[in-house]
């Protein structure tokens, strides 16, 4: 057998791009294998042919950036014109879009704390980046589309549907009336804000909310549904927030959304504090993905503990959620705390959990933020 | 535009067949981030826009392999490679390094910092490896220099090259190209 292109660059070449048929390629792989000689040529050969392929294509995309920066800046300059138009009042009803206004101040913020970097290794945040999966594209497609109808039917004034799910993660209800939770950084990440969040409520409709309040470090954001006259569900929330540490090995579950459905996991509190002995924080025993954080952390008798905000690096498996007192704290603060009415009474502590969750999950649903 | 905005991991696919809606929108998202940190940091606009080039020029290289995929989203990725690129120039220039360098965390160094580290090392070598490459490719004489260029660098076709350089079809000036490249392997390798 032998190989039957005289030229080395030819070969080369046809193998790199994958069409050498296949007589040729077991020739090829022979003569590799007995002829030294010829296999240091060939792969010479194959590693330039494939560096000056490369090095093109760096070139290229090198070329391409500038320009894309050159006509970037032209578009900056414009944009930062319009930005000032923003007022004050303005700011409270455009709410999060708004916000885009303050990246830079918030950008400062965060890259001068120092701990910024070891949050990102140790400690992985689980809102769920919206990845992969074109099944889950083609799902989003489908929702986005619902998404846009909804608007059109029920909204004829409010803002342009916007195009993109950012990232998603849970939430859950504080009082009936439209005032829920969920993890901070869901709705705000090194990119800042989304241009808007909504969150796809039990009923499976889509509502728009507003940020009310947070607390970054706590990684704890208050929303609030804009809808006028909203409810979670029928009648008063059936869960309450308890205002006590739990005790170690405290048994607790969660429902969340890693996915568009609605995913249940249990486990226990394996360490009274969180991360590196924040004391707002418990440490736990307990299998979650992304897309769960700012899920409730429920325990059996109906007592709400925390919030889902994080997971350990790999090494660690651990899972950290936020106490209630850092809700707590945060509506304390509010001037209209008195809207706020937290649940009194825990209605699903003597259920079975079946039926806790089913109860738990007409009150905890998906977030979804939006960017352009 | 639709299909590519809709997940991180397309984008990046996007990215690394050299689309310019995926740059352009990976731009748009984190280069105000950037230049606002870097400025913030003793940077000026010039050194923004080259460190977020040389950050976006490593994202293309890691998104060519086939086995990539982030662990991070593209913008906490860009912000890291930039924020060790940049200590790193300070550090060359011995300007002030060791102040900043206390703001990644010495946590940060033991774990993913190693692999930002990696990863801008790989970049050099091959950037360096490149640098090289076209040193070889500048003392090869004409045509072959400017027919390797133009289908290399400038990705144009045999059919084109033919034309441009004068050959009476693809088959004769593919020849010539075969012929260059064995010109510049001998200059390569003995370099």
């Amino acid at each position: 057998m032998s190989v039957n292109r005289t030229n080395i660059w030819e070969l080369a070449e046809a193998y790199l791009a994958g069409t050498l048929p296949q007589d040729e390629f077991v020739a090829l792989k022979l003569r590799l294998s007995t002829d030294a000689a010829f296999a240091t040529e060939f792969y010479e050969a194959t590693d330039l042919i494939r560096s000056a392929t490369d090095s093109g294509k760096h070139k290229r995309f090198r070329a391409m950036l500038r320009d894309v920066h050159q006509q970037q800046t032209a578009v900056q300059k414009e944009k930062k014109a319009k930005l000032v138009l923003f007022s004050p009042q303005m700011w409270r009803t455009a709410g999060v879009a708004a916000s885009v206004a303050f990246l830079a101040s918030t950008i400062t913020f965060w890259s001068l704390k120092p701990s910024l970097n070891k949050t990102e290794s140790k400690y992985n945040t689980i809102s769920r980046e919206v990845t992969g999966l074109k099944i889950e594209q083609a799902k989003q497609n489908e929702k986005q589309k619902k998404l846009e109808q909804d608007l059109v039917d029920k909204t004829r004034k409010v803002t342009p549907p916007p195009s993109d799910i950012k990232t998603t993660g849970t939430g859950f209800a504080l009082s009936n009336n439209g005032y829920f939770v969920t993890a901070y950084h869901v709705i705000h990440d090194e990119n800042g804000y989304g241009d808007s969040v909504y969150i796809q409520a039990h009923d499976g409709q889509y509502y728009k909310a507003s940020l009310v309040t947070f607390d970054a470090n706590a990684d704890v954001a208050i929303m609030k549904v804009d809808k006028a006259g909203f409810r979670f569900g029928k009648g008063e929330l059936p869960y309450t927030f308890t205002q006590s540490k739990s005790v170690l090995g405290t048994h607790i579950f969660t429902v969340g959304y890693p996915t568009d459905d609605i995913a249940y996991s249990e486990g226990y509190i394996s360490s009274r504090n969180g991360y590196e002995g924040n004391k707002m924080q418990y440490t736990l025993e307990l299998p979650v993905g992304h897309g769960q954080s700012g899920s409730p952390l429920v325990d059996g008798k109906g007592n709400v503990l925390g919030l889902l905000t994080a997971v350990g690096s790999h090494s660690e498996e651990k899972t950290y959620a936020v106490s209630t007192k850092a809700i707590t704290a945060l509506l304390h603060k509010l001037p209209d705390e008195k809207n706020i009415k937290l649940p009194k009474h825990a209605r699903i502590a003597h259920m079975g959990r079946e039926q806790q969750i089913e109860k738990m999950e007409e009150y905890t649903f998906s977030v979804k933020v939006y960017k352009k | 535009m639709q299909s590519l905005t809709t997940t991180e991991q397309d984008l990046l696919a996007a990215l690394a067949s050299g689309q310019r809606a995926a740059t352009e929108q990976i731009y748009r998202q984190n280069y105000h981030i950037i230049s606002g940190w870097l400025i913030k940091n003793g940077g000026s606009a010039t050194d923004a826009a080259d460190l977020f080039q040389e950050a976006m020029v490593v994202l293309f290289g890691k998104a060519q392999e086939e086995e990539f995929r982030l662990t991070c989203s593209i913008g906490t990725y860009l912000f890291a490679i930039s924020k060790h690129l940049w200590y790193k120039k300070l550090q060359k220039q011995s300007r002030n390094p060791v102040a900043l360098y206390d703001n990644t965390g010495a946590e940060d160094e033991e774990e993913t910092g190693i692999a930002y580290e990696d990863d801008i090392n790989v970049h050099h070598e091959r950037e360096a490896h490149y640098e090289q490459l076209d040193n070889a490719l500048d003392q090869l004489g004409e045509p072959c220099r400017s027919i390797l260029k133009a289908y290399y660098h400038h990705d144009k076709s045999m059919q084109e090259i033919a034309a441009d350089f004068g050959y009476t079809n693809p088959d004769n000036a593919k020849t010539q190209k075969y012929k260059c490249l064995a010109r510049l392997r001998k200059l390569f390798y003995s370099m």
